[in-house]
């Protein structure tokens, strides 16, 4: 169920995080979202958690959550598929 | 209107740096006048820090990225400053020369750093919580707000074994993300005041000439004259960075245009989150 989530996560990101030229394809599913991959920071994941929280009514309630779920985009597809109301 | 945005200190140094002549200019600069060689990190004096010197690469890339900026054409309307922004920010608006600017960095920071010799120091970068709740926990742990970068995202400032520990207590209270920093001094707290001779000193070495762009300050968000200069640098390191208050002033002021100029692009997310909190409220 998660997997029809990737698509839309993937927009998610790139439009909380207001990211030019970059589209879907160019964001690797199983890439770590910080560091090497995307190169995101804390102050771009709590723009996340909002963001999901805004579209998908899912929240993200503490940081030990946090650091499970911001793996990957794959991971916050399977958060919000497990979470969303 | 376009505004041009001076970040403060990096926490991190990138590991690719510029490799044109104009960088190469600066690094040049950064020898003789900082006494540090950003590319190699090989210092020149014997007080010189790592903390020294990512306030000093920090401002050279800030340097270099204004010459870029300046030979494609792009112009400010306005500039701010955040923290350590204000010694490129000097250079931009015309009111020191590059190589002061980097000359002031260097011999501000080893002098802060000295307060580090005999005590440890450390930055906590707080993510999540709300502004009550932090200075709640900051007063428990006797350490400062440092950075109300936005409602959400702060700096606190204090001896290395409190911040630990406020940070602790910043987890348990349900902030997102709750990091310590070693640094070599409290920057933004009243700490500061045990080098104000010297501080004060350095600062009234120079001559600043009135900003030929307006220069938004940190703190109060009026913009700066030359003859504010010497005594604002000195004011800023014991008080906090309002930057939330200086986006929406600048804001305020007609700026549209917000150009980072410097490493990383911090300022540019804080202003994407103040953005983000005002959407469908009046203007920021």
């Amino acid at each position: 169920m998660s997997e029809e989530l990737i698509e839309p996560v993937k927009q998610l990101i790139i439009d909380a995080l207001r990211i030019e030229g970059m589209t879907s394809a160019d964001i690797d599913t199983d890439a770590p979202l910080f560091g090497e991959g995307l190169g995101l920071d804390s102050i771009d994941a709590l723009q996340l958690v909002v963001a999901m929280e805004k579209e998908y009514g899912v929240v993200v309630p503490d940081a030990a959550t946090g650091s499970k779920v911001f793996q990957s985009v794959r991971t916050m597809a399977a958060h919000i598929a497990e979470n969303r109301k | 209107m376009k505004c041009f945005m001076l970040p403060g200190q990096p926490l991190f140094r990138s590991p690719r740096l510029p490799q044109d002549d104009d960088w190469q200019q600066i690094v040049a600069l950064c020898r003789s006048h900082a006494l540090f060689d950003p590319e190699s990190g090989e210092w020149f004096a014997p007080d010189g820090t790592d903390n020294v010197a990512l306030q000093i690469y920090g401002v050279a890339m800030s340097l270099y990225g204004a010459r870029l900026l300046k030979k494609s054409g792009v112009t400010p309307g306005i500039v701010a400053e955040h923290s350590m922004g204000i010694y490129p920010a000097l250079a931009l608006c015309g009111s020191l020369p590059e190589e002061a600017a980097l000359e002031i960095t260097s011999r501000g920071g080893r002098v802060m750093a000295r307060m580090g010799i005999s005590r440890r120091y450390g930055l906590g970068c707080v993510v999540g919580l709300t502004l009550e709740p932090l200075l709640a926990l900051a007063k428990n742990h006797g350490v400062y707000l440092a950075n109300q970068n936005t409602d959400r995202h702060f700096l606190l400032s204090g001896e290395e074994l409190a911040m630990e520990a406020a940070m602790a207590e910043a987890l348990l209270a349900g902030a997102f993300s709750a990091r310590t920093f070693p640094c070599d001094a409290p920057l933004h707290t009243p700490l500061l005041g045990e080098m104000e001779r010297e501080l004060r000193e350095i600062f009234s070495d120079y001559r600043y000439r009135d900003p030929v762009v307006p220069l938004m300050n940190h703190i109060d968000q009026s913009c700066l004259s030359g003859g504010d200069l010497a005594e604002f640098m000195y004011r800023e390191l014991l008080l906090p960075v309002q930057w939330e208050g200086t986006y929406r002033a600048l804001r305020g002021a007609g700026a549209t245009l917000f150009l980072e100029v410097g490493g990383g692009d911090s300022l540019k997310k804080y202003n994407r989150w103040i953005d983000s909190q005002f959407k469908g409220n009046d203007s920021p």
